[in-house]
């Protein structure tokens, strides 16, 4: 049934609306294509995780439809949707009493798999993000780093078979060389697994190092939308260029010490 | 001492099986009530506000004002219901705040990434928010259990036997061992019950079964324990029905009637009086001892309880309200009227003796001031101190003879009745209210001051019987013959053997018995 020529999710100008009257987010679109990752990039407070919400109907659209593997989402129940759907958050959400074990076999257990069959994704996902399931499996989370929690969180997301992950600053929390291994390690994965995401970023070197494509907004709406090679050549507006200047930056800082 | 220890014990079943079933039926209560009420309050600011602010007026009530409040509130009822009720709000709040405070304390991330993975309410509520907030919500329930294990000890003046029996039996009976043993007992229970709690949480936090299992069957055998001599006992809720059938009319054999007391000496004497002559009539007997002075009246009249003896003076100033002097023929007179005619209670007759308010002083006082009549206190008012059982001075006893001897200037200082007369031989205050028939005015060589100007009332005891004990003409054929039978020295008598040489109150009613038996 899946059309592999199809888009994954198709944002079709949704809007949304607080109660409070904020307009959070004006008429988006996005399409993020099969095994793709998408980076939503912009400054605090325009909008992107609104954006993420409205994909799992952790909120509801005020306009426009989105459409996960065809279907519109707004006739989906958002129990079954967000099960189907992988879930990250910045600084990992884990339960913290439950054991390692049991956060990532939670999903499979809701979706109702058998004992035999959870228990042996459990062991593959926790090989997968390099947590030996013998040495950490039975850890609780406040008995982890905070990238080894972080690894879980991807465990947990990914156990149930997503073909979409949703991940918003999943590495924001991390010292910086254990978010380049992870940022290196989640590509490998997805390489692995072929599953498509969506991730939320302040940061644009990070954008522009994982994402294929990059999504940038302000105040709600999406200001440019290419791959990062694009924006790099193309900035449409000072607004991107100002938030590209930072890893420009770095960059030329760093082949200034190399010479 | 050996004697009252093994007495004592004797009594630890009925007391500690009572107090265990009815603090664990309220905390079973609360908890049913408080956590559900919780979890709803916990997501709405303004529910969780009202609700808190209810249990915390609650919480301010005095337990024993609590506990008695519930008689008038159910209509007179006495014994298990109020008890169980007062003592349910009671535990309402450490549980109620506990379980808001608990599960609004769980981080918003959390709360988040559970509806983000797809976990229904339910699902988040059971297997995410209330193991979370678990730990809080059993503090406050270990606290609610410490309350009302002890509060329950406040339920035996409402008419609910308890640990607290041992308690408000030995402070009016000055047995020290009867009061170490409610409270050794009670703090025991609540010891032991707090750790049950604190093991079952451990258990669920480290999954640990075989712990749950063992503290649950504990529990389970502590109450079935308890439980179990209720059904082993023939019920009585049948037997005042069936006292009412014509065919039962002739006599009292057989039947089951309810004698209630006051939680003092002479009240535990005359029940137990009662007692004797009506097993002896074949009759079975159900005490419902130490109730309160307005609860037994509001016992009586509701039927829970079928007869007891009360005092003119009482009835009249806080049953009728009437605030005006009588003469002691026309009181019981006009008494006995109303309350057929108001309440279809039923006067059985005057026993003899009177238990009237008095004003005591020591010898050594009455010798170095020159006393000897309220009226000779007026002089020296400013100086003196007056102690008084809590109720006296808001009562027009009081009022009336500091108004009419003018005794406005004295202070005034309120004890418990059992202490009084031992602070006024030992000069602690100069002049204490006190009941005549008190066995310690003799013993502690005290005089009771004359009232020259008729101010005090007179406080006869009188036998009352309840409107539905009224149609049974067995019962006053068999209390009737105590009428007129019992004098001031007699009385003074018994309960000096209670209370000073240390004999029960079923003896001392032996003693008095056989006395009548031999007028
Ligand atoms: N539940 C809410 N109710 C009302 N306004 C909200 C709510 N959530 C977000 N907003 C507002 O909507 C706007 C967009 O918020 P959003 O969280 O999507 O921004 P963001 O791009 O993710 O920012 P950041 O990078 O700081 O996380 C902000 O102005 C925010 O204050
Ligand atoms: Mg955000």
């Amino acid at each position: 049934m899946i059309d592999p020529a199809r888009p994954v999710l198709d944002i079709r100008a949704v809007c949304k609306t607080y109660p409070g009257g904020v307009e959070a987010v004006r008429r988006v679109s996005l399409q993020v294509a099969r095994g793709e990752l998408l980076a939503l990039a912009g400054e605090s407070g325009c909008g992107k995780t609104t954006v993420l919400k409205m994909i799992n109907r952790l909120e509801d659209a005020s306009g426009g439809s989105i459409f996960y593997e065809g279907e519109d989402i707004a006739g989906r129940d958002p129990v079954a949707l967000r099960r189907e759907i992988g879930w990250v958050m910045q600084g990992d959400g884990l339960f913290p009493h439950l054991t390692v074990r049991e956060n990532v076999a939670i999903i499979p257990r809701l979706l109702g798999w058998t004992a035999g069959e959870i228990s042996n994704r459990v062991i593959e996902m926790l090989e997968l993000v390099q947590l030996p399931v013998n040495a950490y499996g039975d850890r609780y989370p406040a008995e982890l780093s905070g990238g080894q929690r972080q690894r879980v969180g991807f465990a947990r997301a990914l156990a149930g078979r997503p073909d979409l992950l949703l991940m918003d600053e999943p590495f924001s929390a991390l010292d910086p060389i254990t978010r380049d291994s992870l940022q290196q390690e989640f590509r490998s994965l997805q390489a692995e697994l072929g599953f498509s995401a969506v991730m939320v970023t302040h940061d644009m070197a990070e954008a522009l190092i994982m994402a294929d494509r990059i999504a940038v907004m302000a105040d709600g709406e999406i200001v440019q939308h290419g791959t990062p090679s694009d924006l790099l050549a193309n900035p449409a507006s000072d607004y991107v260029s100002g938030l590209l200047e930072t890893p420009r930056r770095q960059m030329r800082a760093i082949r200034e010490l190399g010479a | 001492m050996s004697a009252n220890f093994a007495e004592r014990l004797a009594e630890l079943p009925q007391y500690l099986s009572a107090h265990v079933v009815l603090s664990m039926c309220a905390l079973l209560a609360g908890i049913v009530l408080s956590i559900p009420l919780g979890i709803q309050a916990a997501r709405r600011p303004r529910l969780a506000a009202a609700t808190l602010n209810a249990a915390s007026v609650i919480q301010t009530i005095p337990g024993l004002a609590l506990l008695a409040l519930m008689v008038p509130l159910l209509g007179g009822r006495i014994g298990f219901l109020p008890a169980f009720i007062a003592l349910m709000l009671y535990s309402v709040l450490p549980i109620l705040r506990n379980t808001i405070v608990g599960l609004q304390g769980i981080e918003p991330q959390i709360r988040e990434a559970a509806r983000g993975i797809g976990l229904t309410d339910r699902q988040r509520l059971w297997q995410i928010e209330l193991p979370l907030a678990l730990p809080v919500i059993v503090a406050g329930l270990r606290t609610a259990t410490v309350w009302v294990v002890g509060a329950a000890t406040l339920a035996t003046p409402v008419g609910a036997t308890s640990l607290g029996n041992y308690i408000f039996a030995g402070l009016q009976t000055r047995n020290w061992l009867s009061v170490l043993f409610g409270c050794v007992f009670a703090a025991g229970l609540a010891i032991v019950l707090d750790q049950a709690i604190r093991l079952l949480e451990i258990a669920a936090r480290d999954r640990r079964r075989g712990l749950a299992i063992g503290v649950g069957v504990f529990l389970a055998v502590l109450v079935a324990a308890s439980i179990a001599p209720r059904f082993m006992t023939p019920g009585q809720a049948g037997a005042v029905a069936a006292g009412e059938s014509p065919g039962a009319a002739q006599g009292i054999a057989g039947q089951t009637v309810t004698i209630g007391s006051k939680a003092f000496t002479e009240q535990y004497i005359l029940g137990a009086l009662m007692q004797r002559r009506l097993e002896e009539a074949g009759a079975r007997v159900v005490r419902r001892d130490n109730l309160g002075s307005t609860i037994a009246f509001d016992a009586l009249r509701s039927g829970e309880i079928d007869v007891y003896i009360d005092y003119t003076g009482t009835i009249w100033a806080t049953v009728m309200n009437r605030s005006e002097p009588a003469g002691r023929y026309r009181m019981f007179t006009e008494m006995s009227a109303w309350l057929w005619a108001e309440h279809g209670i039923l006067t059985l007759g005057r026993l003899g003796f009177e238990n009237a308010y008095g004003f005591a002083v020591s010898r050594e006082f009455a010798e170095a001031q020159g006393v000897d009549s309220l009226e000779d206190l007026s002089a020296i008012a400013a100086e003196l101190t007056v102690g008084g059982d809590p109720e006296v001075f808001a009562r027009s006893e009081w009022t009336a003879t500091r108004d009419v001897y003018g005794l406005g200037p004295a202070r005034t200082r309120s004890m418990d009745n059992t202490f009084l007369y031992s602070a006024a031989r030992d000069g602690q205050v100069d002049v204490i209210t006190a009941y005549t028939t008190d066995g310690r005015i003799a013993a502690f060589d005290l005089t009771v001051l004359d009232d020259p100007r008729g101010v005090l009332p007179p406080y006869d005891a009188v036998i009352l019987v309840s409107p539905q004990a009224a149609r049974r003409p067995g019962l006053a054929a068999v209390l009737g013959p105590l009428v007129g039978a019992i004098d001031d020295d007699a009385m003074r008598e018994a309960n000096r053997r209670v209370d000073l040489d240390g004999d029960t109150p079923a003896g001392a009613a032996a003693w008095l018995g056989e006395r009548i038996a031999e007028q």
